[in-house]
């Protein structure tokens, strides 16, 4: 396999963030190390950890790629699936351009095709999602489909992968998961002690700390600084501002406008039931026990669309409903979604029945929509 | 807390103005939103202050419609739909169901007792809305008056597009095949209704409901919809300005 240690050619004409994030990956690589991107919180990072390699979320959100990515796939798709092959053929996503590997996972049909494509250019993994969450042979067949990733990783990096490895890393990423839950769990009290914006950028921005240490350090250095703020009487956001939570599609980069649009009217997003958020976050990953059977246990009962029938969505609806004591519900559903978008009805009936106010919002990576998406969620706002 | 209340509803086509003193509408004013959102509304307002000689230091002012942002001389910025609400209340007391067909949105509130309890609105795109008419009746060389006189036939046709841009080149296809410009307006308003109507069935759009927005003075388009809907769809003579009127008692109500 060959590895990319060299900078893309356009690597002058790019902007400071971008350049930095080029920076920071070259590093990584010149230390040795090798990097797997993947598109979603299905995949399991532990394997990976205990690898020692360096894992990067890879859905690119900005439409910055997308006229690009047209040339081959449809207008009419997922933005984040355009988005994320526009910035593999054009080497203008530094986690994109340094991955070694690429891990897909089959959650819809636009993905799965587009990584098809993607394999002609980049070095693909595939891993089978079943379905469903409670079946002997949707577990059977997740835990198989692990047993591949895992012998390819060793294959590729040339490495061996131990149980004992693999219990460490679970280990790393329930605490990294336990501090960022904290973080967000801040937001349970009223008035909560961060904006919705600030918490998704917390969140969102975590998931490009490579060195766990720093990561762990850095977060708690974040709750610690927040927690101080407040018991000093710092007050961000005003005790009459209605709660939100957002759920959906992954939140994040350009789509913060969603989250901009709710708190310019006068509401507070207290938590984020998405991908970014307490969907990943929430529940520990068991570690005593076979690891591998542990991992694929814990990432297959992640509540996503994509899984029929999808219990446990709802099911940490209500919790984080009840703990956060939301006043409304805000779904963005990014543009051709179908999973998402045929479930927020689901949703929507859901809320109905527990009398908590539901609006959808459907947008993609562009900034057109704003003046439609600040009237809808300022209406919404007013009425609650 | 001031004793005069003024809304102000700048749409994408019409601005329009009311004036609340005392509990009462004593002024309404409307003129076309032109290039400038601002400078238009601004004229509104010294228009409804001119009327009812009042000074504007006197009146608390409340912006909504599309152009709300850029009114900075307005104390507060309220959405058109919760406006809508409120003055849809004003107009048909115990309103429900409200259908708001605007220039650059079309909406369906679902109220009570001038409260929004839920709302649906058109996407991004111009289907549906009153710039859809207008782009088609100018295709057809004729301005709202002249498309409302060529409804009166009661004649209609298909048009197979919902979109703006589409419609304007199938109508031109409609008239080079002898299609009559009177059918080719019912089929622009059933377009319309069609629309509207895919948009009041995401919600509960229970009786009474009310028509407001630009269109609601097109009686074809008014008499479309309740046979779509099976329920009467009522129009005021203030139709136009329940914006205007629900920002202008939203002020009164919540000033501060």
């Amino acid at each position: 396999m060959e590895i990319k240690t060299e900078l893309p050619q356009i690597f002058d004409s790019f902007a400071q963030a971008r350049q930095n994030g080029f920076l920071t990956m070259k590093k990584i690589k010149d230390s040795g190390k090798g990097v797997v991107g993947q598109f979603c919180t299905y995949t399991p990072l532990e394997i990976f950890m205990a690898a020692d390699l360096v894992s990067v979320g890879l859905c690119a959100t900005s439409d910055e790629t997308i006229p690009e990515a047209e040339k081959v796939l449809p207008g009419n798709l997922c933005p984040l699936i355009k988005s994320s092959y526009g910035f593999a053929i054009t080497d203008k996503c530094p986690y994109m351009y340094f991955s070694d590997l690429v891990v897909g996972e089959t959650t819809c049909d636009g993905k799965v095709k587009m990584y098809e494509l993607l394999g002609q250019i980049k070095n693909v993994h595939i891993l089978e999602l079943p379905k469903r969450q409670d079946t002997p042979q949707a577990k059977a067949l997740w835990y198989a489909e692990l047993v591949r990733l895992k012998e390819r990783v060793e294959k590729d990096f040339q490495v061996t992968i131990t149980d004992e490895k693999l219990r460490e890393a679970i280990r790393r990423r329930n605490a990294e998961r336990k501090v960022l839950k904290e973080l967000y769990e801040l937001s349970t009290m009223t008035p909560p002690p961060v904006t919705g914006l600030r918490q998704l950028q917390i969140l969102f921005g975590s998931q490009f700390k490579f060195s766990w240490e720093e990561k762990i350090a850095e977060i708690k250095n974040a709750v610690n600084s927040i927690r101080q703020a407040y018991e000093a009487g710092e007050r961000p956001v005003s005790e009459q501002a209605p709660r939100i939570l957002i759920t959906g599609c992954p939140i994040g980069g350009v789509t913060e406008k969603v989250v901009k649009v709710i708190e310019d009217a006068g509401a507070v997003v207290v938590v984020f039931e998405n991908c970014t958020g307490a969907k990943q976050m929430d529940r520990q990953c068991k570690e005593e026990g076979d690891p591998l059977t542990n991992i694929a246990d814990h990432y297959l009962q992640i509540g996503c669309a994509v899984m029929t029938p999808d219990t446990n969505r709802f099911e940490l609806l209500d919790r984080l409903c009840d703990q956060f004591r939301v006043d409304g519900v805000v779904e963005m559903t990014l543009q051709a979604c179908h999973p998402y978008a045929v479930e927020a009805h689901t949703v929507k009936m859901h809320m109905q029945k527990r009398n908590i106010p539901y609006l959808q919002l459907e947008t993609d990576y562009g900034t057109a929509d704003m003046g439609q998406l600040s009237t809808r969620a300022g209406a919404f706002v007013e009425m609650l | 807390m001031k004793k005069i209340s003024i809304g102000i509803d700048c749409g994408s086509a019409a601005c329009k103005g009311a004036l609340l003193r005392e509990g009462a509408f004593a002024s309404f004013c409307v003129k076309p939103t032109g290039w400038s959102p601002k400078e238009t509304a601004r004229q509104v307002l010294e228009d409804l202050l001119e009327q009812t000689g009042t000074v504007r230091e006197d009146a608390y002012i409340v912006a909504t419609g599309y152009g709300r942002v850029g009114i900075d001389f307005a104390d507060k910025a309220v959405t058109e739909i919760t406006c809508h609400a409120l003055g849809a209340e004003y107009l048909l007391p115990g309103v429900r169901t409200v259908i708001d067909i605007g220039g650059q949105d079309s909406k369906v509130i679902s109220v009570k007792s001038g409260k929004v309890l839920s709302f649906q609105m058109n996407d991004k795109c111009a289907a549906g809305t009153g710039r859809f008419l207008e782009m088609s009746a100018h295709r057809m060389g004729v301005d709202i008056s002249g498309f409302s006189a060529l409804l009166e036939a009661g004649k209609s046709c298909t048009l197979s597009s919902m979109c703006a841009v589409f419609a304007d080149s199938e109508i031109v296809s409609l008239l080079a095949e002898g299609k009559s410009r009177e059918e080719i307006a019912g089929g622009i308003v059933h377009s319309v209704v069609s629309r509207t109507i895919s948009l009041a069935a995401r919600l509960e759009a229970e009786p009474p409901i009310l028509l407001t927005g630009g269109l609601a003075g097109l009686d074809k388009l008014r008499a479309a919809l309740e046979l779509q809907m099976g329920n009467p769809v009522f129009t005021s003579p203030l139709s136009r300005f329940a914006g205007a009127a629900g920002a202008a008692e939203w002020g009164r109500q919540k000033q501060r």
